[in-house]
């Protein structure tokens, strides 16, 4: 496919995905607006894990940070909206700055446990902070306008994949694809890898933030249980890493397929939906560790091959 | 000549370990100093102190009359000065053209930001040392010899004054490694000064305006490579001491 063919088929999958909430039902749409946060929180960790090969597991803490900004603003100093997006993204892009210093001198497993364990300590914080709610959390003024949250996180979607399109043909995005395939090999050719790293981090930490915020409004109740989640950090490891991580629209595309798969699932058969979640998943490791981008780029030349070559590769 | 690179008295100490022991020398610009002596010698030490991927414990380390001591590699790289490595580490994901464009995109002086020219260049160097025609392919389905080449066109990308090779030859053929010191005679022809490290003498001997020996980390010998290859102490090195 060409540049330019991609480029109108994303045009159009957009134009199609903004008409939603004109011609969707309620449950579409808020399926969809649940949906487009995911893939955006799936694309900003694509950004430090996908690209700079940094396994995160503080991206669950941005998005908490994100939406406490929101909810501080609105419920204590009764700001607008769009001012408390603002103070939640300033409040993560400064967490991942100030701690990916630090936690990014951290090397695989390590970096992960480190994050990992923020995301537990900045929990425990914040349910003693009298600002923050404490333990009973904050309840916003509701706001009945799903088409607005929808189109809201659509455009949140756009600019993170629009970033993300960026990275791959950017000085910047090069720096951090050599620093995940080999960090002193990138930092003797010039990269100056500490400040690439720490970007990287505060980018995907940006994104989180937003999407942090956009939801807090949407669900209207915030409480450090919801806001600081590691599962929902687990999840958008797993969309990305489904859908094919250090690439545009994988991680979207897993983010869509995923919540979609989920809630067919949770429908259907309801009580044991997570077991069946949890057998696509596995599948999906072994049958296509590299995601569905890989699987459309060797598809056409190994054919079903592909799968068993893969189960072979990874001696299961 | 003028010095392009002083090593003043540089020791490096791993725990109980003295990798390097106060060791001195200069290059002169345009030169090839090749720096040969036993495994272990503390050769690939010595290049991971100049271009900044470790810290001297003693010491200091000029690089055009300015100290560079303390400066990230980085910074060292953006100063002018590239290396090789001896276990070859190609960014495996890529492929041939984008590892040697992300030497062209950083490199000396913070190389260029255009992806295009960079790109264009990449192809060049890799024209240079022979591997034009894989440059689409990944990193990691080059063989052993593709990749000494690839680490000698990822080093050049970068436009360095100074290039640091460790181990270029090794696991090469002699065919191979004559191509290699082709190479390298045409990167020092183009300006650039060049260290060399091998323990395959042979091939050094040919390539090197001068000789550095080093053995348990001590400079043992420098000067013009007949006379220092016929010197006692550097026989000795390498053969052991005759029991008479």
């Amino acid at each position: 496919m060409s540049t330019t063919t991609r480029i109108a088929i994303a045009i159009l999958v957009v134009v199609v995905l903004a008409a939603v909430p004109w011609f969707g039902s309620d449950v579409v749409v808020q399926f969809g607006i649940s949906t487009l946060i995911l893939a955006v929180l799936a694309q900003g960790w694509n950004i430090i894990g996908g690209y700079t090969g940094y396994a995160s597991f503080g991206n669950s803490t941005f998005f908490g940070l994100g939406a406490y900004g929101v909810a501080i603003a609105m419920v204590q100093w009764n700001l607008p909206f769009w001012v408390g997006m603002i103070f939640g993204a300033v409040m993560a892009v400064a967490f991942a700055i100030l701690l990916g210093i630090p936690v990014l001198r951290l090397k695989g497993h390590y970096f992960a446990i480190a994050t990992l364990a923020l995301a537990q300590v900045v929990a425990a914080i914040v349910s003693n902070i009298p600002l923050f709610g404490q333990n009973i959390g904050l309840v916003l003024p509701p706001l009945n306008n799903d088409a607005m949250f929808y189109e809201l996180a659509l455009a949140l979607l756009v600019a993170a994949t629009l970033t993300v399109a960026w990275l791959t043909k950017s000085r910047f995005g090069f720096g951090l694809i050599a620093i995940r395939e080999n960090e002193e090999g990138a930092a003797v050719m010039g990269v100056n890898t500490t400040l690439y790293k720490v970007l990287a981090f505060a980018l995907s930490g940006l994104f989180s933030a937003l999407a942090g915020g956009i939801q807090a409004y949407w669900i209207t109740f915030l409480d450090p249980a919801s806001a600081f989640d590691i599962s929902l950090n687990v999840k958008m490891i797993i969309m990305a890493v489904f859908g094919g991580p250090g690439t545009i629209f994988g991680p979207v595309v897993g983010a869509f397929v995923l919540s979609a798969v989920s809630e067919v699932l949770s429908s259907e058969i309801t009580n044991v939906a997570g077991l069946f979640f949890g057998i696509v998943v596995v599948a999906a490791v072994v049958l296509m560790p590299r995601g569905l981008a890989d699987i459309i780029r060797h598809f056409r030349t190994s054919g079903w091959r592909y799968f068993v070559q893969n189960i072979k590769a990874h001696r299961i | 000549m003028s010095a392009i690179l002083e090593i003043d008295h540089v020791t490096r100490r791993f725990a109980g370990l003295i990798a390097v022991n106060d060791v001195s020398f200069t290059l002169n610009e345009g030169e090839i100093l090749g720096v040969i002596g036993p495994n272990g010698a503390g050769k690939t030490t010595l290049v991971s102190l100049i271009s900044g991927t470790l810290a001297p414990s003693s010491g200091d380390i000029m690089f055009e009359g300015h100290s560079i001591k303390a400066l990230p590699a980085f910074r060292r790289a953006r100063l002018g000065i590239g290396r090789t490595f001896q276990i070859m580490r190609p960014f495996p994901g890529l492929s041939v053209l984008d590892n040697v464009a992300v030497g062209a995109l950083f490199g000396k002086g913070e190389g260029t930001a255009d992806l295009k020219e960079a790109r264009e260049k990449a192809r060049r160097h890799l024209e240079f040392v022979g591997l034009g025609r894989f440059a689409d392919q990944r990193a990691d389905e080059l063989g052993g010899p593709g990749r000494k080449r690839l680490e000698l066109a990822k080093a050049l990308a970068m436009e360095p004054k100074l290039l640091l090779c460790d181990e270029v030859m090794a696991g090469l053929n002699h065919v191979e490694i004559d191509e290699v010191i082709d190479v390298i005679r045409k990167v020092r022809d183009a300006g650039i000064t060049i260290l060399v490290i091998e323990h395959v003498i042979k091939a050094i001997k040919s390539l090197s305006d001068r000789l550095l020996v080093i053995h348990h980390g001590e400079k043992i010998a420098d000067g013009e490579p007949d006379a220092v290859l016929s010197d006692k102490t550097v026989v000795e090195a390498y053969l052991g001491k005759r029991r008479a």
